[in-house]
């Protein structure tokens, strides 16, 4: 017998702070490796940056060199893929150290990873893996959340992921998931709109009913990205514009919380930075409603090209050589 | 709570051999790893992943299984770009593939994905084959690049010049110790790739090196990798410096290792001491 409360999550509690207490940053740009030598030499007026944790927590090098130059100008969100919350292998604390210690080094404003896990028995796919959605999962993920928060000293804010499939022995939607795990272990949201509608096509839910059922006082940032369409289902590729059903995804999430933190993540065929940066701002036209219809713009997912090897989800989170 | 990770133990090791057999999703699901975890067949699958309106549950796991080898695929040439001109396409995937089959990552970082490739194609080359052979050297030259790029480096801080090794009183140097910075490697090949490797880098078509020894000392200035060869005799000295022997001991070295004669020594030394100091080799001298 299931003897949990009901949940009526889009309600606001008026014992959390809206963000968890973060500012609403603006609109950022995720950082991208490609776009260092624009950003350094012409200071684009851009609100924050999110990075890729991993692609900096080790580096004693011109990467890190160049994040702590970008890190004096902007405010830096730290964003990982190497966590594995939902893993069934003990935390990494070595990896956790390395987090917070580049957090402390960054002035990072949160850090924040996804609901997933990435490997077990000592392997790492590198892959962002879905979980089963039920009691079991739930309450190992909240006991995980807990020991990571008390490890860094700060609440973590975790991501909807898009993902491929769903488990037979799930037994709740992903944002009631995210509803409980929020509220039972204190920690964030960071809201993905992309992920929610590539997860809607893949698995035939309604992305409304998902955007209006997570606890919206609880959500810290919005992602922003474009996909891939494979007819049969959508790819989280991050190699273009945003489309418009997103757009109107957004302009809900934006109405329901207040407005958030917003970020673009662009990770394949990526343009130059004033095109990533242009994509990002067109959320503008997005947070009053009735300013802009998708009538105004066609934005289309790009076309599935499954031998080529570019349908690829991201984030993919490796370091870039330069070599004299 | 151990039975609740248990269970969900039991769906991740069961789903990760499957996205991970090389042979697709069908032959993962009918793998003894997978089967250790849950025992069904292809055409059982849905009692563990539902199927969507548009996609069957074993088309919903390839696209994990596809995802998994394009990506790391994706970062293995990203980290060995002139290992892959030199290969080819197909014969770099080909050898990545087996590498990742053989050494799956288990770090939290896919920067050091590649760390084991060079020791992969040396432990399945072909035995005798000079070109196998080199493309190990190449792989190990590459990788080394990579690791100093961005491991940890001295940039800012200050390392010896040859003004301060000049300052030392001659009688006091057979006793010093030298630091060296963190950023230097000591390489040595069967084959001199660094030419090569640096001709395929700049796009062009060079001719594979026949086997010659080549010794290369790796350091960063600037956050830049810079290459230096090194004389046999040269790599020697340096080798036993960087192992913490006192420059007395490691020109003791280098006479029984080449019972060299001693006037080319003594001028080696004067020159090598001189360009490692101009190159920044050392962070420190310590004098007993």
């Amino acid at each position: 017998m299931n003897h949990r409360p009901p949940i009526n999550p889009g309600r606001h509690n008026p014992m959390i702070h809206e963000r968890l207490g973060h500012p609403n940053l603006g609109l950022g740009v995720g950082l991208r490796t490609v776009h260092f030598p624009y950003i350094l030499e012409h200071h684009p007026p851009v609100d924050w940056f999110e990075i890729i944790s991993e692609n900096f927590m080790d580096s004693g090098g011109r990467p890190r060199y160049v994040l702590d130059q970008i890190a004096e100008r902007y405010p830096i969100v730290m964003h990982g893929v190497s966590l594995s919350i939902g893993s069934t292998d003990r935390l990494d604390f070595e990896y956790l150290e390395k987090l917070k210690r580049l957090a402390e080094g960054v002035k990072a404003r949160w850090v924040s990873d996804h609901l997933c896990w990435t490997g077990v028995a000592g392997r790492n796919t590198h892959d962002l893996l879905p979980i089963p959605l039920n009691e079991q999962s739930l309450a190992h993920v909240v006991e995980r959340i807990r020991v990571v928060q008390d490890y860094l000293g700060r609440p973590l804010v975790l991501e909807n992921p898009s993902s491929y499939v769903t488990f037979a022995d799930s037994t709740m939607p992903e944002w009631e998931f995210l509803a409980r795990m929020a509220e039972e272990a204190g920690c964030g949201l960071l809201l993905d709109v992309n992920n929610v509608y590539v997860s809607s096509v893949n698995h035939d839910f309604d992305p409304v009913e998902y955007i209006r059922g997570v606890p919206h006082h609880r959500v810290v940032q919005c992602h922003l990205a474009g996909h891939t369409n494979c007819r049969t289902h959508l790819i989280d590729t991050h190699d273009g514009a945003v489309i418009d059903p997103v757009w109107e995804l957004y302009r809900l999430a934006h109405g329901l919380t207040g407005g958030v933190s917003t970020l673009l993540e662009w990770d394949a065929r990526i343009p130059p930075f004033p095109i990533v940066h242009a994509e990002v701002l067109r959320a503008r036209d997005y947070m009053a409603a009735g300013l802009r219809t998708s009538a105004d713009s066609d934005h289309k997912a790009a076309a599935c090209e499954p031998e080529d090897g570019s349908s690829v989800p991201h984030p993919l989170a490796h370091t870039v050589v330069e070599v004299a | 709570m151990a039975e609740q990770r248990q269970k969900l133990g039991i769906v991740q090791r069961w789903m990760q051999a499957v996205i991970m057999h090389p042979g697709g999703v069908a032959a993962g699901v009918g793998s003894a790893e997978a089967h250790r975890e849950i025992a069904i067949a292809p055409d059982e699958i849905e009692s563990v992943i539902n199927r969507s309106r548009s996609l069957s549950s074993i088309d919903r796991l390839e696209i994990y299984a596809r995802a998994y080898y394009a990506r790391l695929l994706e970062c293995l040439r990203a980290e060995f770009p002139v290992l892959a001109r030199a290969l080819g396409e197909d014969l770099f995937d080909e050898f990545a593939v087996g590498y990742l089959e053989r050494y799956p990552s288990r770090s939290y970082t896919l920067n050091r994905l590649g760390a084991d490739f060079a020791h992969y194609l040396d432990e399945t080359r072909p035995p005798d084959d000079d070109w196998a052979e080199m493309l190990v050297d190449l792989a190990s030259l590459e990788w080394a690049i990579a690791e100093v790029f961005d491991g940890p480096g001295v940039e800012g801080r200050r390392v010896l010049e040859t003004s301060d090794l000049a300052a030392i009183p001659a009688e006091r140097w057979p006793g010093a110790r030298l630091a060296p910075v963190p950023c230097l490697r000591l390489l040595a090949f069967r084959y001199p790739v660094r030419p090569y490797y640096t001709a395929l880098r700049d796009g062009g078509e060079p001719t594979p090196p026949d086997r010659s020894d080549a010794f290369l000392a790796m350091t960063r200035r600037d956050y830049v990798v810079r290459l230096h060869d090194l004389e046999p005799l040269e790599y020697t000295v340096l080798s036993a410096l960087l192992e913490g022997q006192t420059v007395g001991m490691a020109v003791q070295t280098a006479v029984q290792a080449t019972v060299p004669e001693t006037t080319r020594l003594a001028d080696g030394l004067r020159r090598w001491f001189r360009d490692w100091s101009a190159a920044g080799y050392f962070r420190s001298i310590e004098l007993s």
